[in-house]
């Protein structure tokens, strides 16, 4: 970098340091998420229901899932926790970005880096890796737990092909929700707008559109981002009529990539 | 240095900043007065590149601060000392911070030690009191050590003693050679604090100048004048060029002190009742520059 210089010779720029790198950034973003208690809360709780819940369910189920009423698959009990632990995806995704407006640290944050883009990139990047080890540990923890009470009764899983998948695919479908609540957050500003309006759309909207009729309501059905992205993260869906797993995890990404790409553009331009 | 050239803010229909121009030189300390509403802050977020301008521009050491290759330390700022995530310690928060802007972290125990923080860094800054937080706020502002320092209503809530504490800091700082900006809407502590005024209100600048020219162009004096013979004590002084104003049962007089005009009434065989120099404080003359651009007049009743 060059030093302008004054013709009296003066520097008049300070010139001596280097613009804050990316890495500074991230750093800086990963000592803010670790430094509150609310992250590990939210993260033990990911995994107090992801794996408990899942030991749980089949340790409850397995007898049933044995014998030969059982009309569905152990594959869908193997990670149902985690169906439940997105709940906290979001809100961990949430508080990363609304904590920030709430309290108006966004404007320190805004004014240490003012490339608002980094800031955006360095939030997703946290939070993916983030709950992408979390959610992959809390399956294998929950596989371990729940394939204990169905290898009892004699359908116990290997860990191979799908439910190999359905491990690291749980991971990566919570860090997926967390970059979409974090781009969410972005936009919306609000802790409990954020958290409630993910929720009703991966939960409960996302269950509603299969009422309408007719092949758009399956399409429209598939394509909600909860349904498309969930996919990944068991070997064997309770719903038959979703995508394929990768196939739907890639329009969920799609679908990501969109709400970031709205949340950078507005977040350049609005003033903080 | 900071430099506004037609710096100009609106939100919807409303003009925050209307056009303003000025220079923030180093080595003073120079206070942004103005009423609540007249725009410090927004014109102090737009020196921060939080705010984009409508129009005009405004840079910091000779480039807009969003190109500045270390922002902190560039700049250090105070804005708003609740800005703070409660559940965070002092010293994680002075870490994140120097970690975003490569600055060693052996920095965060200096600028701990500087606002004497040192032995609360530890706890949640939920906890700290509005003194604490402020202190934290201009701690995270010096992490950089930063030639420029801006802070906005640094006083706000502090105790007489966090508010010396203030002053005497702001006055090294400028000592250093640095550029210190530091709003407020109370005249009286910035008489005590700023080297330089700048007043606003309603977004436009009201004054730019020294605070002693402030002083002697707008803290009036005049005598007060009570006599029986009021009408001809007035006809009296007019006639010798002075300019009288009468306010209900006393004269105004400016352009000779009480002594002189004393005199010239008892040489005409004029009793004087009351002769008394009445000099308005800074903080009249602030009310009555501002008058105009005060957004929100409270109404007292009674009164005229």
């Amino acid at each position: 970098m060059s030093a302008s210089v004054m013709e009296s010779g003066t520097v008049v720029e300070r010139t001596d340091v280097a613009r804050p790198s990316f890495a500074a950034v991230l750093r800086a973003e990963w000592l803010k998420l670790r430094s509150v208690r609310s992250t590990w809360w939210t993260l033990v709780t990911t995994f107090v229901l992801g794996a408990g819940l899942t030991t749980l369910i089949c340790w409850g189920n397995a007898d049933w899932l044995a014998s030969s009423e059982a009309d569905e698959s152990p594959g869908s009990f193997i990670t149902w926790g985690m169906m439940i632990a997105q709940i906290t995806a979001v809100v961990l995704g949430a508080l990363v970005v609304t904590t920030e407006y709430g309290t108006g640290m966004i404007r320190t944050t805004f004014a240490a880096v003012p490339s608002r883009g980094r800031v955006l990139a360095a939030k997703s990047v946290v939070v993916v890796a983030l709950l992408g080890v979390v959610g992959t540990v809390t399956a294998f923890v929950g596989y371990a737990g729940g394939n204990f009470f169905l290898d009892r009764e004699g359908i116990g899983l290997s860990l191979s092909g799908d439910v190999l998948r359905s491990m690291y695919g749980s991971g990566l479908y919570l860090a997926g929700i967390g970059l979409f609540t974090v781009a969410v957050g972005f936009l919306m500003r609000h802790t409990a707008g954020t958290i409630s309006s993910v929720l009703a759309l991966m939960l409960i909207l996302g269950n509603m559109v299969n009422l309408i009729p007719g092949a758009f309501g399956e399409w429209v059905t598939k394509l909600m981002p909860g349904n498309a992205g969930s996919g990944i993260s068991t070997p064997v869906s309770f719903n038959p009529n979703l995508l394929d797993p990768w196939v739907g995890f890639a329009v969920f990404c799609a679908e990501t990539a969109v709400l970031l790409a709205a949340a950078y553009v507005v977040v350049k331009r609005r003033d903080a | 240095m900071i430099r506004a050239h037609q710096l100009t803010k609106r939100f919807g229909d409303r003009t925050a900043v209307d056009g303003v121009d000025f220079v923030v030189e180093p080595g003073r300390v120079t206070g942004f007065l103005g009423p609540n509403g007249a725009g410090k802050s927004t014109t102090m977020r737009m020196i921060l590149g939080l705010d984009a301008p409508t129009s005009g521009t405004v840079s910091v050491n000779g480039h807009r601060y969003a190109a500045s290759p270390a922002p902190l330390r560039e700049i250090g700022a105070l804005l708003d000392a609740h800005a703070i995530h409660p559940g965070r310690s002092a010293r994680d928060h002075l870490r994140w911070m120097a970690a975003s802007n490569g600055i060693p972290t052996t920095r965060v125990g200096e600028v701990l030690d500087l606002v004497g923080l040192e032995s609360v860094a530890g706890q949640r800054a939920g906890r700290f009191s509005l003194g604490m937080g402020q202190r934290l706020g201009i701690a995270a502002a010096m992490l950089g050590d930063p030639p420029v320092v801006v802070l906005d209503e640094p006083v706000n809530g502090l105790d007489p003693e966090g508010i010396r504490w203030v002053r005497t800091f702001a006055r090294q700082l400028a000592d250093e050679g640095r550029t210190v900006f530091i709003s407020s809407h109370l005249m009286s502590e910035m008489a005590l604090m700023a080297d330089h005024l700048l007043v606003i209100g309603r977004g436009t600048i009201l004054a730019d100048c020294s605070m002693a020219e402030f002083m002697s162009d707008h803290a009036a004096s005049y005598v007060r004048v009570k006599a029986p013979a009021l009408g001809d004590a007035a006809n009296l002084l007019r006639g010798r060029g002075l300019d009288v104003s009468r306010v209900d049962d006393e004269i105004r007089v400016t352009g000779l002190d009480a002594a002189a005009i004393g005199d010239t009434l008892f040489k005409h065989g004029l009793a004087v009742h009351e002769l008394t120099l009445v000099r308005s404080s800074l903080e009249d003359a602030f009310m009555t520059l501002t008058a105009d651009s005060v957004e929100y007049h409270a109404v007292v009743e009674g009164a005229a």
